[in-house]
């Protein structure tokens, strides 16, 4: 912002300003503490809603890939590979072979460059006590160019694959429009071997943080499959004993809504807030992960389940290590595709897709007609399911915070909320607390 | 969609102008809306109008300019020119 003034002494003041209007984190926190104890706790959502499943119906079946994309400029992937699921599998498409590695593969580079932005740029200033990323370059220069580097990785293997870093181009319902060359993926190998290394030095460095003492015994929720660690497929399974096809999500989560969100909760039927994401994925899928990124969580001080939520950003840097571990493997055995995609002809019904995106399972639902026609949509992201379990973290823990000064407990707070990545725009430093002692 | 959130933005920013320069109230804001911004001058008004209540930016006078260019840095945002006060 520059600034200059004129003035009409007495009158008025003009200012040149130049200041270009951002948007700003639409979420606040309020907290009811009675006599030192929390008694109410919300997670104030308000962005407007978006209306995506409204404008998806009539709209043609191979076009939903692309729409959805653009949810989410962090996670796009995510949104695109479950409409692709669902459509396939209403018309009775399977993809498999390389084209399902290719799949595979654009995935690790989208939890490669959003874990890589959460890890270094917004979790951990946080542990080292500055306001941002920004702040911390100065002090942990290194640190942060590494990540940035990572990140840099993860939007490579998006471009290689998806035509460009953001809102990938280059996916349709059965395969790609133009599968890759050999040499184009080769070329990403000695950026992943710079990154195996990283990860373990990040991974040493991260255990050394100071974590606030805090356990919960949540009900992890994600995707399990049966060989691999889960990405683009696998049943919906819960430390609660659940374990269900996708086709079965509506039965499982009911998706409630409050009136202090615009986004929609969520709750097991029969049951409370479930978590998703990274905790609950390593919870469910840790005999899955290979021995050597095994070890790396070990070095780390993980066991094979974390409770503690502050330690997601330990989770999360396993998570990178294993993306990494398996683009390099998926690259390592590519063979070009005789054919980028497979047809995939429209059938009337309704198909079922989930993927576990970065911050936990996206699960979409089509209803299509036999012309390909979409007449009905759901689409529920993790963030909107995470809401519940956030606020009952929040009324924990600023429950044994509560004799803090407001702003004190404002920050901690919004540590508390960050640990799980949420794709509000909150998931920078945003929080209007809105505290009503008693 | 981020209308509102903009606008919320712009406030917080004028409000601080405003107290920083020690003005009384707001006269009148210039500002450039980008070609891809998503606001037409009608709807900026209409969004202004509800975001500036209660705040010394209520009843400004508005001198928009609604920008074509698609490739300017500042496409997709809106700029705030210039700011005249009450002092």
């Amino acid at each position: 912002m520059s600034s200059s003034e004129s003035s009409e002494p007495g009158k008025s003041k003009t200012i040149k300003v130049d200041y270009l209007a951002r948007v700003e984190g639409e979420g606040s926190l309020y907290l009811k503490i009675r006599d030192g104890a929390v008694e109410d706790a919300k997670l104030k959502i308000f962005e407007p809603p978006r209306f995506f499943e409204a404008f998806l119906r009539g709209r043609d079946f191979r076009e939903a890939p692309d729409i959805t994309a653009r949810i989410c400029g962090i996670c796009p992937v995510a949104y695109l590979m479950s409409a692709c699921h669902a459509m396939e599998s209403v018309c009775g498409v399977r993809v498999d072979g390389q084209l399902r590695a290719l799949r595979r593969l654009l995935y690790c580079g989208e939890w490669i460059e959003s874990h890589g932005l959460h890890v270094f740029m917004l979790h951990a200033p946080d542990f080292y006590g500055f306001d941002d990323a920004v702040a911390m370059a100065k002090a942990h220069p290194e640190l942060v160019q590494r990540g940035l580097r990572l990140k840099k990785l993860g939007n490579a293997i998006m471009t290689a694959l998806g035509g460009r870093e953001v809102h990938p181009i280059n996916i349709k319902l059965g395969g790609f429009y133009r599968a890759p060359r050999r040499r184009e993926l080769d070329a990403l190998r000695g950026e992943l071997e710079w990154a195996r290394e990283f990860t373990a030095v990040a991974l040493a460095r991260l255990k050394e943080l100071e974590f606030p003492d805090f356990e919960r015994d949540y009900e992890f929720m994600g995707l399990r499959h049966p060989s691999e660690y889960p990405l683009n497929e696998g049943r919906l399974v819960s430390s609660a004993g659940v374990d269900e096809p996708i086709s079965r999500y509506d039965c499982v989560l009911r998706e409630v809504h409050v009136a202090h969100s615009t986004s929609l909760q969520s709750r097991r039927v029969g049951g409370g807030p479930v978590h998703m994401g990274p905790m609950a994925r390593y919870a469910l899928n840790h005999d899955k992960l290979p021995p050597e990124v095994q070890q790396l969580a070990r070095d780390a001080g993980l066991g094979a389940r974390c409770q503690n939520p502050f330690q997601s950003v330990l989770v999360r840097m396993v998570e990178i290590a294993y993306a990494v571990h398996e683009a390099a493997r998926i690259i390592a055995e590519y063979a070009e595709p005789d054919a980028p995609a497979i047809a995939v002809e429209p059938r009337a019904g309704t198909g079922y897709g989930a993927t576990e995106a970065p911050r936990g399972v996206c699960y979409q639902r089509y209803t299509i007609d036999d012309a390909g026609v979409i007449t009905d949509c759901k689409i529920v992201a993790p963030t909107s399911v995470n809401q519940a379990v956030i606020e009952e973290d929040l009324r924990v823990f600023a429950g044994a915070r509560a004799e803090l000064p407001d702003e004190q407990l404002r920050w901690q707070c919004e540590q508390a909320i960050r640990n799980y990545d949420p794709c509000i725009s909150c998931s920078c430093h945003f929080l209007k607390l809105d505290v009503e002692r008693v | 969609m981020h209308e509102m959130s903009v606008l919320n933005n712009l406030m917080n920013k004028v409000t601080e102008l405003n107290a920083l320069h020690g003005g009384k109230r707001v006269i009148s804001m210039k500002l450039r809306l980008g070609a891809l911004s998503h606001f037409t001058p009608q709807h900026f008004r209409e969004h202004f109008d509800f975001a500036s209540r209660g705040t010394v930016a209520e009843g400004a006078r508005l001198e928009l300019t609604q920008m074509t260019d698609e490739t300017d840095p500042d496409a997709q945002g809106v700029v705030l020119e210039s700011l005249e006060f009450e002092t």
